[in-house]
């Protein structure tokens, strides 16, 4: 008789359990915060008990650089940068700034041609900024690019101090500035006892951490033709990925579609034959740098410069429809719908 | 006097057959706790934070065009069953209108310049965690 009693009293238990860990997982809800920063729509999820606290310092982090690396804010340092172009003043900065514009300007060294961070007067010229967009005449085009040159751009890391040497020259960090908030969302994320977190700045998304049930992190990739489908999934833990695609921003104009990535040797819309570029790497800004400069040099020199590093990987997505994908994804990638109109391949080493 | 099943020390057929019984009972109530899989497919409409509507596109039977007047550029959304769109918007990018159709819970519209995102929740969720693009 005690034995039985024992062994409904264990059989309680378990079912206690049982429906415990059901319900639990029903449950298992994140702190999730949505904000616009950046002139973007920016979403982090975080789990645990300190998901609350870490959601909120996440958006703080990110807004102060918003504060600090905006070009249409006449407050922020860059627009301070800006507007003592050409005049000689070496404009403080904020050690972050200082860090940000060192890096751009090693990016347009790693990758010349195809990434400046000077780029801003050609943005301009298109109406990209204002939103007036429109194709540019020849000469305003040309008067623009004449103010492109990152060489121009001087920054003194050790003096927190940086000077545009041409009148009229501006920069635009927004090539690199969601990846830099990034960084700095995971380290608030984690300083607060985060260690498992979604953070989506506009697309560009970090993994921290598993999931809850300790698998990776499912992440899709947008189709570039389809907001109704995706063309692929990834799983992964602790990395960001960062796209780029004409079909994030554009305008037609007598039946041609325009596109915000410009080409800094032509100042046109870079027309590399790429719909889109997917960095996935541990380092969130330079994935943010990154996509855009692939996606202006374009499939092969995409390839070739990934084969010359080991920390990065990369899925294209031509304009003939082919999704290449690197291989070290090989193992976490998976095509979304394999009647979607995409082939794939993989590219190896 | 003990009882017989106290003095056995192996167990019987009869104690398989209710741990058998346990382990279907907890499976059971795994079952029933799952999360509810719906057919529902809900699209919120968030300006300036502020949630100003929610629209169920599963119990649509015809197009309803709604225009959000309130918005600094006034805009029409499209909804049918089980999708949505920015048909027009008075932005100057358009890249709202430009985003087409979604129908997927989880995807979103995004007017930057009106601060406004459509979300699209329920259904079955999405099987993944995150989009980026």
């Amino acid at each position: 008789m005690k034995h039985r009693i024992s062994f409904l009293l264990l059989t309680g238990i378990f079912l206690l359990c049982a429906g415990c860990a059901a319900y639990g997982a029903v449950q298992e809800e994140p702190a999730s915060l949505q904000f616009f920063s950046m002139d973007t729509v920016m979403t982090v999820n975080a789990y645990g008990p300190s998901g609350e606290d870490g959601v909120q310092a996440a958006r703080d982090a990110v807004n102060r650089l918003d504060g600090l690396l905006s070009r249409t804010d006449p407050d922020s340092q860059i627009s301070q940068l800006n507007a003592h172009a050409g005049d000689g003043t070496a404009v403080p900065v904020d050690p972050d700034t200082a860090e940000l514009l060192s890096f751009a300007q090693s990016v347009s060294q790693l990758l010349p041609g195809d990434f400046d961070v000077t780029i801003a007067p050609v943005m301009d010229a298109w109406g990209f900024t204002t939103e007036a967009r429109h194709v540019p005449s020849a000469e305003e085009l040309s008067a623009a690019l004449a103010l492109v040159d990152g060489s121009q751009l001087e920054v003194d890391a050790d003096n927190a101090t940086a000077r545009l040497l041409q009148s009229g020259m501006e920069v635009d960090l927004g090539a690199v500035a969601k990846g830099f908030a990034a960084g700095k969302a995971e380290e608030a994320l984690r300083e607060a006892g985060v260690e498992r977190a979604t953070i989506d700045l506009g697309g560009n998304v970090t993994v921290i951490g598993t999931r809850p049930d300790g698998n990776p992190w499912r992440v899709a990739v947008k189709d570039p033709q389809n907001t109704e489908s995706y063309l692929c999934v990834l799983e992964l833990e602790d990395v960001t990925l960062s796209t780029s695609g004409g079909y994030e921003r554009y305008f037609e104009e007598d039946g041609v579609r325009y596109h915000h990535i410009i080409d800094p040797k032509t100042g046109y819309p870079a027309d590399s034959g790429l719909q889109s570029v997917t960095v996935v790497t541990a380092n969130h800004v330079l994935a943010d740098a990154l996509s855009t400069a692939l996606f202006v040099a374009g499939e092969e020199e995409a390839i070739d410069f990934w084969r010359g590093r080991e920390d990065i990987e990369l899925v294209l997505c031509t304009d003939d429809n082919r999704v290449v994908v690197t291989e070290g994804l090989e193992e976490v990638f998976q095509l979304y719908d394999p009647d979607g109109g995409y082939t794939y391949e993989i590219a190896r080493r | 006097m003990r009882s017989p099943a106290a003095d056995r020390r192996r167990p019987t057929l009869w104690d398989g057959l209710l741990a058998l019984l346990v382990a279907a009972a907890a499976v059971a109530l795994l079952f029933f706790l799952r999360p509810a899989e719906s057919n529902f497919l809900t699209a919120s409409v968030v300006l300036e934070g502020e949630t100003i509507a929610q629209y169920d596109l599963s119990a649509l039977t015809g197009p309803v065009a709604v225009t959000v007047d309130q918005a600094d550029y006034p805009l029409t959304i499209q909804l049918e069953p089980g999708r949505v769109r920015i048909a027009e918007s008075a932005c100057p990018g358009l890249d709202c209108v430009h985003t087409g159709w979604i129908s997927l819970a989880g995807q979103q519209i995004i007017c930057l310049p009106n601060r406004l995102v459509i979300s699209l929740t329920g259904a079955s969720d999405p099987d993944f965690d995150a989009v980026t693009g």
